[in-house]
């Protein structure tokens, strides 16, 4: 039996999307089969990303609707031989088509056939999330270093809060850029951990890659070198129970070589 | 032995309804009762007796209440103070309980969430920004304070907040409300809010609370 996993953040634009496909994309490389479910209907994204925008047939509306079977529907991804699939959101209605009660059925079939569903949810705390929630097992949070994505984040916990799920909620920060948080000038991750009050998942740090290879409809991940791609690598492995250490801030690259010669001189 | 009783006391008068008899048996006894003092030798006297009502260990209902009033205002000399009674009901005593306590409250309201309570709150908790705690009675608070702190709700102005307020975005009791701005208030923890006699909210040091309410000073032990 597999565990169904929300990605939420209440505020927009801080990256739920890349996460649900980059943590997918991760566990799928681990050898776990993995379902991505893009709530956000009206707005899907989830598909784009992953680059399967091309064969979508059917989407979740069809499915609660019962105009398909949810097989019908389910998009797999090549790329990794039978480990990962998307259900897709509907593009041409809105988050009202759905009842957080179809939601659940729907997830509660894909539960026994992968050992992860993540649930992507749009951005809002309306209907939309309250779908999204409804058949979850487990929370993901996601925020930026931003007093407005952390204040959201808390207003989501909250509502967390007060219909628990299973587990408690997990923290994931987003966005990091090193130098910013290094001299202070951009929200400390300690505090906003301490602030929101939930464990933290992972922290993903900013990196250019993660859009061009978003536009490329590949997620950042398949990258091994790059940081952000290794945020999410941890992330996985944490949720598979692994004990990972947390990336280091001040983990920058080599220095150049003049640089070094600079050191040098200013040393005496 | 009768089950309606006239006794004289230094305020004036009670009439007991003995708890052991039926109502049907009490309303025939303060009738004979009534009758006969009707007809009493000094009933020259002008003015009207009052009577409280005392009916032990019995709570009458509306309608047992208006038979009783009924039956005095027959009789133009009497008339009903007050119905009281030794026992009130398990939801008044509930009622009763819940503001005079003062209770504990140790939980995070985020962002988003409101907090109501009845009677005096001991916070331990913390507030986020946005965050709304609610009451009727005082707030004394221990915890952190990032959001908004409601006291004496929705009019009652002799109530306070005590704490450090420093980091609240907002002190409201009863209707008057203060917005805090950066560096309004010293972080002490013996910040007391209260609203003064001009009906504004200020600010004062829990020294000073003596001047500021002496009522809740007297009843929590300061002479």
């Amino acid at each position: 039996m597999g565990k169904a996993i929300v990605i939420t953040s209440g505020k927009g634009g801080v990256g739920k999307t890349t996460t649900s496909a980059n943590i997918g994309t991760a566990l799928a490389l681990m050898g776990k089969r993995v379902c991505l479910m893009d709530l956000d209907i009206g707005l899907r994204n989830l598909d784009v990303v992953l680059g399967l925008d091309n064969r979508i047939i059917y989407d979740i509306v069809d499915v609660a609707t019962g105009r398909a079977k949810l097989p019908q529907a389910l998009v797999k991804d090549k790329r990794f031989d039978d480990k990962l699939y998307l259900l897709p959101a509907a593009q041409n209605t809105d988050k009202t088509a759905l009842q957080p009660e179809q939601v659940k059925e729907i997830v509660d079939e894909l539960k026994p056939e992968y050992d992860y569903v993540l649930i992507d949810c749009p951005a809002g705390i309306e209907q939309g999330f309250m779908n999204a929630v409804a058949g979850a097992d487990a929370a993901i949070v996601v925020t930026t270093p931003e007093i407005s994505a952390v204040r959201d984040a808390d207003r989501v916990v909250g509502l967390l809060e007060q219909h628990p799920l299973t587990e408690a909620p997990r923290l994931l920060i987003n966005r990091i850029r090193r130098n910013m948080m290094q001299d202070g000038s951009m929200m400390d991750i300690d505090e906003i951990t301490h602030h929101l009050g939930i464990e933290l998942l992972g922290i993903i740090f900013d990196d250019d890659a993660v859009i061009t290879t978003s536009n490329q409809g590949e997620p950042v991940v398949l990258d091994t070198d790059n940081p952000a791609a290794q945020g999410y690598r941890n992330v996985a492995r944490r949720l598979e129970g692994e004990t990972v250490p947390l990336m280091k801030l001040e983990d920058q690259p080599e220095p150049g070589f003049w640089h070094r010669v600079s050191n040098w001189f200013h040393r005496g | 032995m009768q089950a309606a009783v006239l006794r004289g006391t230094q305020n004036g008068y009670d009439l007991v309804l003995k708890q052991s008899a039926s109502l049907d048996q009490i309303l025939v006894d303060l009738k004979t009762l009534l009758e006969n003092l009707k007809v009493d030798p000094q009933a020259q006297e002008t003015s009207k007796v009052s009577l409280d009502v005392l009916t032990e260990d019995r709570i009458l209902t509306a309608e047992e209440k208006q038979q009783i009033e009924q039956m005095v205002g027959n009789y133009p000399r009497f008339e009903i103070h007050k119905i009281a009674a030794n026992v009130i009901t398990v939801a008044d005593a509930q009622q009763l309980r819940e503001r005079e306590n003062v209770h504990l409250l140790s939980k995070v309201i985020r962002n988003g969430q409101e907090v109501s309570m009845q009677g005096d709150v001991l916070f331990l908790g913390t507030i986020h920004e946005g965050g709304k705690l609610c009451t009727t009675g005082n707030i004394f608070s221990m915890g952190n304070v990032s959001g908004i702190l409601q006291a004496g709700y929705p009019d009652d102005e002799s109530k306070l907040v005590m704490g450090n307020l420093e980091s609240a975005q907002q002190i409201r009791i009863a209707e008057q409300f203060d917005i805090i701005e950066p560096d309004e208030l010293q972080p002490s923890p013996q910040t007391i809010a209260y609203v003064n006699d001009l009906h504004v909210l200020s600010y004062g040091h829990l020294d000073k609370l003596k001047k500021i309410n002496p009522k809740l000073y007297n009843q929590i032990g300061g002479i």
